[in-house]
């Protein structure tokens, strides 16, 4: 996967690089629009990542000059501005994501493999999840573990079935709240911390192997291994 | 703007009917006593006049004759004569009494008699006409008498029908006038004021939408150089310089946004790669600690700009239908776990649906602090009842429990930013969004202490128009 990376700040500009490639994404960086541009039609990109606060130009600017000049890949926009522009919410209609700054890697990792992943089939339509022993039925929303039921609520197996889906990664609390709850809100109590600590006591019981690892300050992840 | 219109040309119609009735009325007054005084002048001329014949007529046998001849002579002559439906002259009489006051000649409709016994009850003077009321007649007479060497007195008499017909024909055709200038008048008057105040109007309208919604537009203008078209000028300069602060605060905010989140992304990064790497053993508590307190860093810089923006009255909003009820229902559902560790209930009381045209994300976090609200400041074992109910066109959603209540110091000023309880442990701007947000969305939100004990919390939001459906 190769990815585009256009952004001003040195500090965060390297960061980036570092843990794109750490992931297994092959980075381009570029500081400015005019570079930026040329590398992007230069070779092709499967995402471009685009700061909106350019020193040349605005980053919404920039898209729709790539996009005139026939270049289609996905973009995600990272944006220190506090308010979302109408202009972006309209590049979020048509397919491209954006996201604030400050962000957790793993909401910038989870959102580069949402847009990448958007010309392949989805893994929604199967009817089976599979990790490690734990298994989800979907179409009658049961989840078993090494054979045994699990009596789970709805909202914990929507909280199950979204670690599920990203087994290995590591999933942040706002993205479980956007993912699961629907609601793009940051509290500041443990409402998560509590559901995926009332989970594990279904799903990790005494003497299996514990599946839902907690990441300090980062998040939590299902184990696939 | 119709009360207004119609109250000032009511009273602007009053006033020119009022004067001009005033200055018909002197006008009347001045042709009547003309009038008056012209008869006056004829009766007392005609009265000498035959006063003069009757004396130098020999007391013979052909007196009566020569007296009775040129006083029918004389009432053919009346001035302002008009004819009257019998043909027969019955606005003149003339009547000589004997000196023992008996009836001696009479010229005149009828025999008399009822002229002379009004005559002699009136007592009229000679020399001064003065107005005499005869049985039989409406309209009284008008008389001119004179006294004669031998004792005997000349009575004239004009009928004043004559006079009063001419005063009434003048009062219709006055009134006729000024009934239709008066409604000319009105019609004029509250036209021109409709207009001018539907120009104030539209402007109060655009004024309304405009502080409402979208500051980018303008009052319209009228076109015509005047004082509404200055007013609408001047609103339009006003809203100039309000965008323009508008837009200052926001290009601030924004600006003061991106200066610090981009340092802190760089920071929030490196401590997350230095999280990822391998043995660093003893130093993982204190970074995931600072990632920590740099999350609420961020959450506290976007609140306090929400909130400086919306006591600004700048929030944007992206209005989208919400159903309140549905909402709530997820956020018990989320709240619901670590309430119950507290041992803290809760309770929903709702009505059926109760759709809003709202901010989605906004709503979102506002509902989520009245929840975080309870949950941070509840004591183990309360109870927490919510209740959302339509009430005229809003939806009020309330928030009622059972623990201390509002501290009384704080009570009157929990929507204030950095207020907080005694020994509150937030950043005191949880309620202050709460406020800031609902008022952004025309909504109102009130604190107090219920008298059972406990705090409540009461917000009510429009209704979003027509969409209210039992569940």
């Amino acid at each position: 996967m190769r990815l585009l990376l256009v952004e001003d700040d040195i500090e965060i500009q390297s960061f980036l690089q570092d843990s794109l490639s750490e992931a297994g994404y092959e980075v381009e960086a570029a500081v400015d629009g005019k570079n930026a541009k040329r590398l992007a039609i230069a070779s092709a990109h499967d995402v471009l990542i685009v700061d909106l606060g350019l020193p040349d130009m605005d980053g919404i600017e920039l898209i729709l000059r790539l996009r005139h000049l026939g270049i289609s890949s996905p973009v995600l926009i990272l944006s220190a501005r506090r308010s979302v522009d109408d202009r972006v919410r309209g590049l979020e209609q048509g397919g491209d994501d954006y996201l604030t700054k400050p962000f957790a890697l793993a909401e910038l990792l989870a959102r580069l493999r949402n847009l990448t992943k958007r010309n392949l089939p989805s893994s929604s339509e199967l009817t089976r999840l599979h990790v490690l022993d734990l298994e989800l039925d979907m179409v009658r929303r049961k989840a078993t573990r090494g054979g045994e039921t699990l009596n789970l609520s709805p909202q914990e197996f929507a909280l199950l079935e979204y670690l599920c889906r990203n087994a290995g990664r590591v999933v942040t609390r706002s993205m479980i709240l956007e993912q699961v709850w629907g609601m793009r809100i940051l509290p500041d109590t443990n409402v998560v911390d509590v559901h995926i600590y009332r989970l594990r006591g279904k799903v990790d019981t005494d003497g299996l192997q514990p599946l839902i690892r907690t990441l300090r300050g980062v998040g939590y992840v299902l184990q696939d291994r | 703007m119709w009360s207004a219109a119609w109250r000032i040309s009511l009273w602007a119609t009053l006033a020119f009917a009022l004067g001009t009735m005033l200055v018909f009325l002197f006008l009347h007054r001045f042709v009547a006593d003309d009038v008056q005084r012209r008869s006056d002048a004829w009766l007392s001329g005609e009265v000498e006049v035959l006063g003069d014949v009757a004396e130098r007529t020999p007391k013979d046998a052909l007196y009566d004759r020569v007296v009775k001849e040129v006083a029918e002579l004389a009432t053919k002559e009346v001035p302002n004569r008009l004819r009257t439906n019998s043909g027969q002259n019955d606005s003149v009489f003339f009547l000589q009494t004997a000196d023992d006051g008996s009836l001696r000649l009479w010229v005149g409709t009828g025999d008399g008699r009822s002229n002379l016994i009004a005559i002699r009850a009136s007592g009229i003077v000679p020399d001064t006409p003065s107005d005499l009321h005869v049985r039989g007649f409406e309209i009284p007479f008008r008389v001119a008498s004179i006294r004669l060497d031998d004792g005997t007195h000349i009575y004239l008499g004009l009928s004043e029908r004559d006079e009063l017909q001419l005063l009434r024909n003048l009062r219709l055709r006055f009134l006729l006038l000024w009934l239709s200038i008066v409604i000319l008048g009105f019609a004029i008057v509250f036209y021109s004021t409709r207009r001018m105040l539907g120009n104030v109007q539209r402007i109060a309208e655009a004024a309304s939408r405009i502080g409402q919604s979208d500051l980018s537009s303008r009052v319209p203008r009228t076109g015509h150089d005047d004082e509404i078209s200055q007013l609408a000028l001047t609103l339009n300069h006003m809203l100039d310089r309000i965008e323009r602060s508008m837009h200052q605060l926001h290009t601030i905010t924004d600006s003061l946004a991106h200066d610090l989140r981009s340092p802190l992304t760089a920071i929030r990064g490196k401590l997350e790669m230095s999280l990822s790497a391998p043995s660093k053993g003893e130093q993982t508590e204190s970074i995931v600690s600072a990632v920590e307190e740099l999350d609420h860093i961020t959450e506290f810089l976007n609140q306090s700009l929400d909130v400086a923006e919306g006591q600004a009255d700048a929030l944007k909003l992206h209005r989208r239908e919400i159903d309140l009820e549905q909402l709530l229902r997820v956020m018990i559902d989320l709240y619901e776990p670590s309430m119950s560790e507290k041992k803290i209930r809760m309770e929903l009381h709702s009505e059926g649906a109760a759709r809003i045209l709202a901010d989605p994300g906004l709503i979102h976090r506002m509902i989520a602090n009245l929840f975080d609200n309870e949950l941070k400041h509840l004591p183990a074992s309360c109870m927490v009842a919510i209740r959302l109910r339509n009430e005229a066109g809003a939806v009020v959603l309330t928030f009622e429990d059972d623990g201390p209540g509002f501290a009384s110091e704080v009570a009157l000023h929990v929507f204030e930013r950095r207020v907080r309880g005694p020994d509150s442990s937030g950043h005191g701007l949880g309620l202050a969004f709460v406020e800031v947000v609902v008022r952004a969305h025309g909504g109102r939100v009130t604190a107090c202490n219920r008298k059972e004990g406990g705090a409540q919390l009461s917000v009510s939001l429009p209704l979003a128009s027509g969409t209210r459906s039992p569940n």
